[in-house]
């Protein structure tokens, strides 16, 4: 029976995908065309004809409500057109380069930041108020609070200059360039998960329930893994959803400081170049996945808490 | 799995194997270049970007190409004659200059480049490089068809070019992108398409490199050192500066902004600092107050500026400070002495004040201006000392205000806001002209909206003088346009690299163009 209503849930939330999506498209598309000045435009303007030859190329010189369907119409068949800025490239053709770096990336900080963090945080909690606890909460406060931007040039510097055991930056597909990307992406996150694993495994430490188990005579391993362990990572997992979906889309500061070519700088290219095709592109891909990372940390969460079920109104 | 795996590790044993019994090194070791932004396209029509044109150049051959010092020096053509009217040019092509694919190259390649540059329908973004030769702007504007430009093949190795009016720097355009001949091959994608010089695109992953190999078929291959050259997008000038000192580059494409002075202690035989052909200057919208019809007080504002502390304390990458539009030494040009250059601070400020007040201003009512830049740390930093300057020595009140690219450019070139606001120009080509007719009243580009109908008939004498007589009246255009001060010159670029001692081969140039073909990489 649960089961069913389960997946009457994953169903409706599903259909709910579309209607989002639209809204995203539609906004972001009619935001692009109020910024001011446009993808041709440069320090040397253009000969009038050759400047009209490109807008009819790019279907520019259409009034702005047909170019809108249009572009729903491509976006139905996946297609998401060419970059204005990178001539030689189609927006699918960036995006299929740039995913797999920046999900490589972003995938391997979260996984570090979990482990790490579920860890930490556990460890935080069962030692509650010790100096561990402290010196642990005080790491994780620094964690949170130094920007990557910091952290990055500084372990640049020490493993790739000084050190020279890993490369400084750019991108060649293999283990050591990903290394210091991924271990300055995980800090903040590692950060952020201890102190919340911390805070919601006391509060389970301190319910009824684990005193009933510990009353039971049950071993305290057996109690804070098997009892105290599930419920606590609620708060995580609904973390972990939208910074997932942040993290494996790539980050500016990343990017520019490893050198590395993944989607993060897209964003902001595009919005600078007003490369209205590519900003749509990698937003649209976005919200995709934020949206679909949602939906997975939801069905997640009935999954673990008994409390939530998807009773039929 | 278990046995995929087992396979997986014998077989990196064996590449371990041969690698270490192999004798010597089997590959040559890749140039690696900085290439700042990523290439905004490989098709020599659509280029626009240094980036994309420092690979086309590796990748392509126009009639001319460029020595290691940056001189012309003959390309596709071995020769060429030009009338002595200088309207006519005769090239004659080498023979044994070909495609990549072995397809042999010929005076048409040439032609069916030339057309397809300035037909509108291709959409080529610097076509109008082209312009001095005859037909080419009423093709350009669609009036004309392709066909009509004077350009022709008398033989398969023969090409004639007519031009509209003699231009000196037009063998110079002979090695820009728009220029090269085209392969007739044209529906395969850019990266597919064959190419005509001393490297071959062999992968290109964007924004993370793009790998070179030698074209065995480039007709002076014998001469190119390099087998490999890969050039690397970086963006960030202090990441670029990082890998330069790891070890993983040899040739940056700049230095991060104020670290030259340590650069130079630290990195004295890697640090390449070199006039370049560019200018940095503000500009001022002469069509709008409170600027408009106020040469003096245009010209105490840039006697107010202190070039010297600007360049060495503010800016700190070995910019050259600069009184003129036009740097120094272009083509043999010598720019008008300025004389405040060789006053002493206390009569500058002095000269300054006096106009100042002779426009109408004091302490009690200062001049409020704008001051508008496209945002960006350097150019930050520019503006608050300028604003300091004008405030200290004048008491001008100055609002500082940044905009993004685009909307900067839009503000500037339409002139309805603007009022004093950052300019600068890097020169198409080598000669005067690409800067001063910046400044004629019809140009498009002509953001300070200066309007004097005596420079403007200085150029054209200029453009139809005899080449001794050329120069002179070319700066006599400076001479007026620095009377009236419609810009405020603040310095001059230079081009900035770290390199590797290793590399040989690499000599400064105004230009900033070094090709690969002309570097070799030496023995760690």
């Amino acid at each position: 029976m649960r089961q069913q209503s389960l997946l009457r849930h994953a169903g409706q939330r599903l259909l709910g995908v579309l209607p989002t999506l639209l809204l995203l498209i539609t906004v972001v598309f009619f935001l692009m065309r109020i910024a001011p000045g446009g993808p041709f435009d440069s320090e040397k303007a253009l000969p009038p004809d050759i400047q009209a030859n490109l807008e009819a190329k790019y279907h520019l010189d259409e009034p702005l409500l047909q170019q809108y369907f249009r572009y729903l119409g491509q976006i139905l068949v996946l297609d998401f057109g060419p970059s204005f800025q990178y001539k030689d490239w189609t927006v699918n053709e960036l995006i299929a380069q740039g995913f797999p770096v920046s999900l490589t990336i972003g995938g391997f900080a979260m996984l570090l930041g979990f482990l790490v963090g579920v860890t930490v945080g556990v460890l935080s909690a069962l030692r509650q108020n010790t100096a561990a606890d402290y010196a642990t909460m005080g790491f994780a406060m620094l964690g949170v609070s130094i920007p990557n931007f910091v952290v990055a040039p500084v372990l640049i510097l020490l493993f790739a200059v000084y050190a020279g055991w890993l490369p400084a930056g750019g991108w060649d597909g293999g283990w050591r360039s990903a290394v210091l990307p991924v271990i300055t992406l995980a800090l903040p996150v590692i950060a952020y998960i201890a102190r919340l694993m911390r805070g919601s495994m006391i509060e389970m430490l301190h319910s009824n329930f684990i005193r009933t188990a510990r009353a039971k005579g049950l071993p305290e391993w057996h109690v804070i893994l098997r009892h105290a362990l599930k419920p606590a990572l609620l708060p995580v997992i609904s973390y972990m959803g939208p910074a997932t979906a942040a993290l494996i889309t790539g980050s500016v500061v990343i990017e520019r400081i490893f050198a590395i070519p993944g989607l993060g700088s897209y964003f902001v290219q595009g919005a600078l170049n007003r490369d209205y095709t590519l900003v749509m592109g990698v937003v649209i891909f976005y919200g995709f996945l934020i949206i679909m990372l949602n939906f997975i940390v939801d069905m997640l969460y009935s999954i673990l808490n008994p409390k939530i079920r998807y009773e039929e109104r | 799995m278990s046995k995929f795996f087992r396979h997986r590790r014998c077989y990196a044993l064996q590449i371990l194997l041969l690698c270490l019994l192999a004798p010597g090194p089997a590959m040559a070791e890749p140039l690696r270049r900085g290439l700042g932004p990523e290439p905004d396209s490989l098709d020599i029509h659509q280029a626009q970007g240094l980036a994309a044109l420092q690979v086309l150049r590796d990748t392509h051959e126009g009639l001319l190409s460029l020595d290691a010092a940056g001189e012309l020096m003959p390309g596709v053509a071995e020769s060429w004659r030009q009338s002595d009217d200088g309207l006519r040019l005769e090239f004659t092509l080498r023979e044994d200059a070909q495609w990549s694919n072995g397809d042999p190259l010929t005076a048409d390649d040439f032609i069916r480049g030339w057309q397809r540059a300035l037909a509108p329908e291709s959409q080529a973004r610097t076509a109008s490089l082209l312009l001095p030769v005859r037909g080419a702007q009423a093709v350009i504007e669609g009036r004309a068809a392709a066909a009509t430009l004077a350009i022709s093949a008398p033989g398969p190795h023969r090409l004639s070019v007519e031009l509209e009016r003699p231009t000196p720097w037009f063998l110079e355009l002979l090695t820009h992108p728009v220029t090269f001949p085209l392969h007739a091959q044209l529906g395969a994608s850019v990266r597919e398409r064959p190419v005509n010089g001393a490297f071959l695109l062999q992968e290109h992953v964007p924004r993370a490199y793009l790998r070179l190999q030698r074209n065995p078929r480039f007709h002076s291959v014998h001469e190119v050192a390099l087998e490999q050259v890969e050039y690397v997008p970086i963006e960030d000038p202090g990441t670029e500066l990082s890998q330069f000192r790891a070890g993983a580059l040899h040739i940056t494409e700049t230095i991060p902004p104020g670290r030259h002075d340590w650069l130079a202690e630290n990195y004295a035989d890697a640090l390449r600092v070199a006039p370049y052909m560019g200018s940095f200057w503000l500009g001022l919208n002469l069509s709008r107050p409170p600027l408009a019809n106020k040469p003096g007080l245009r010209r105490a504002l840039s006697l107010a500026i202190d070039r010297e502390v600007l360049t060495r304390v503010v800016m700190g990458a070995g910019e050259q400070p600069a009184w003129s539009l036009v740097p120094d030494g272009l083509a043999g040009y010598q720019t008008p002495q300025e004389p405040a250059r060789r006053w002493s601070d206390q009569q500058r400020l002095q000269r300054a004040r006096t106009l100042y007040e002779r426009a109408g201003y004091s302490e009690q009512k200062p001049l409020r201006i704008q001051l508008r830049f496209n945002t960006s740390a350097t150019h930050r930093r520019m503006a608050v000392a300028v604003a300091a300057m004008w405030k200290q020595a004048l008491g001008v009140r100055t609002e500082l205000l940044h905009e993004e690219w685009k909307v900067f450019v839009n503000n500037r070139a339409q002139g309805t806001l603007t009022q004093v606001f950052r300019g600068g120009w890097i020169a198409d080509y080598a000669d005067p002209v690409s800067f001063l007719e910046l400044f004629r009243s019809d140009d498009a580009l002509n953001s300070s909206f200066y309007r004097n109908q005596d420079y403007d008939q200085l150029l054209e004498d200029a453009a139809t003088a005899a080449a001794g007589q050329r120069l002179a009246l070319l700066r006599q255009a400076e001479q007026l346009l620095l009377r009236d001060t419609p810009v405020i010159p603040l310095y001059t670029y230079v081009s900035r690299h770290l390199v590797d001692p290793r590399v040989r081969g690499f000599i400064n140039n105004p230009r900033d163009v070094h090709l690969s073909r002309h570097l070799t990489l030496g023995a760690p």
